[in-house]
């Protein structure tokens, strides 16, 4: 039952849900901008010559497609940074454990990697063939290709199905307070050990993450409008 | 090497599936400086892959293309080191069927990207020569709006100069009227005569056969992958030879 005395209570505890936003806020931002740029890699992997680097990229991303998120935490977590050792113990903003977030960063990275880069691969294959060509044919290589004619195009054709996967990796944060990460979720589970009641704080929980996750799309949502602007008649 | 052989085509061969298809098959012509060649035949005949061959769009099987005295097909260049492609593709500009401008880009902005990205030209410089040459085609006035506010023919003539932006010494034109409504033909035709009539070297595989009788100098009739007859306008189309030109001849013209 939720009940008014119940949120003054769970309120007392502010200080622990603000530090959870700004900890969520960070993991995800910068999962945000470490997935990107391995998916960027990924999907150039994957459409480039090389056969080797094909098949390395098309292994990780279904193998990151197919197995569960809290499998692959754990197991960068437990396994690759084994346990806690390798790691300073330094404090981010003076309260993040470094040594329970960056391994947070790093497997959320990893997973949102796999994803986008299908996204990004999709989007640039749809782009014509032409587009290439004329560009090609004016003497710009590759890369600057790529970066003027084929990217812009492709990112504002795949822009929806991003914002999906940013307001996801938002969400898929939360499973990061299993490893021990102070997040929205820890200041819950730390509210319900000192106060024994848990329905107050995961109703404050559910407000603070939609008030990031729907901003979230909101904004991107605008850059669309502005990105479009050669659609328009 | 003369200097006038600005392009020199030996035995270029395009083969897909193993060598089930023959796209070419064995194409031998020197291209002079200042000629308009105009090359034609039915559909399939290898015209736009020998076209599109030229600036290696598509990789010839094997072949060489001598362009400006280096062979582009070797995977090395006159220096010993490796041949950089886009070097010489800057230098050959093409104008492609479906115009291809980019449409996340103004006129302008279209116009100025390979000039100031490839050859270093400063912004302020690129867009007054970009305005310049808009002039020409009379879309100045169309510099700041988006490909897909132009008709047709409006975004040929843009094609055109956006590819002249790189001074190019020979254009490429790739069938570029048949993707137009019938009455923009004209503009775009006009705008190719001009720059023929000012000396551009120009190669340019049409259905258009009024245009090729009348500015090109050299005529090329190619069929199943390979140069069947090669001429000037009067002696293709007053007094064609082979068979399979004159049977091509009876049905378009």
């Amino acid at each position: 039952m939720l009940t008014v005395q119940g949120f003054q209570k769970a309120l007392e505890y502010w200080k622990l849900f603000l530090q959870g936003v700004v900890c969520t806020v960070s993991l995800s931002a910068l999962t945000v901008i470490f997935g990107f740029i391995l998916a960027l890699l990924l999907a150039v992997c994957r459409m480039g010559r090389s056969k080797i680097l094909k098949a390395i990229a098309t292994v990780y991303v279904e193998l990151f497609r197919a197995t569960p998120m809290v499998v692959q935490i754990f197991v960068i977590f437990y396994v690759v940074f084994d346990g806690v050792k390798v790691l300073p113990g330094y404090k981010l903003f003076g309260f993040i454990r470094f040594d329970r977030f960056f391994p947070a960063v790093v497997a959320l990275s990893l997973n949102s990697g796999a994803y986008l880069s299908e996204i990004i691969r999709s989007g640039i294959q749809s782009i014509d063939i032409g587009q290439t060509e004329a560009a090609r044919s004016l003497g710009l290589s590759s890369v600057k290709t790529m970066r003027f004619v084929i990217l812009p195009q492709a990112i504002k054709n795949i822009l929806p199905a991003i914002a999906n996967e940013f307001v996801t990796i938002i969400k898929e944060s939360a499973i990061c307070y299993t490893i021990g990460v102070q997040d929205i979720m820890s200041a819950v589970n730390a509210v319900k050990g000192a106060t024994y009641r848990m329905a107050e704080a995961l109703m404050i929980a559910t407000a603070l993450y939609f008030c990031l996750t729907y901003p979230t799309s909101k904004i991107i949502a605008h850059f669309e409008r502005k990105m479009s602007a050669g659609d328009k008649r | 090497m003369t200097n006038d052989k600005l392009i020199q085509v030996k035995d270029l061969k395009k083969y897909y599936k193993g060598d089930r298809i023959k796209a070419l098959d064995g194409v031998t012509v020197d291209i002079n400086r200042g000629d308009v060649m105009v090359v034609i035949g039915p559909s399939g005949s290898g015209k736009s892959t020998f076209l599109r061959s030229l600036n290696l769009l598509e990789v010839p099987t094997s072949g060489s293309i001598v362009f400006e005295n280096v062979d582009i097909t070797k995977k090395t260049g006159p220096d010993g080191k490796k041949l950089d492609i886009d070097l010489h593709r800057q230098k050959m500009g093409m104008v492609f069927q479906h115009f291809n401008l980019f449409p996340h880009m103004t006129i302008l902005q279209n116009m100025v990207l390979a000039p100031v990205q490839v050859k270093g030209v400063p912004q302020a410089e690129a867009e007054k020569k970009a305005l310049e040459l808009l002039e020409r085609v009379g879309l100045a006035d169309r510099a700041d709006a988006y490909p897909i506010q132009l008709s047709g023919g409006q975004k040929q003539r843009v094609a055109i100069v956006r590819a002249l932006a790189m001074e190019p010494d020979v254009m490429l034109f790739d069938e570029p009227t048949s993707a137009l409504d019938p009455e923009m033909v004209g503009e775009v035709l006009d705008v190719m005569r001009e720059l023929a009539r000012e000396g551009m070297t120009m190669v340019v595989v049409t259905h258009e056969m009024g245009f090729a009788r009348e500015v090109g100098n050299r005529i090329l009739f190619m069929a199943d992958g390979k140069l069947l007859e090669e001429g000037s306008p009067d002696a293709i189309f007053n007094h064609p030879q082979n068979p399979r030109l004159q049977d091509f001849l009876s049905k378009v013209l």
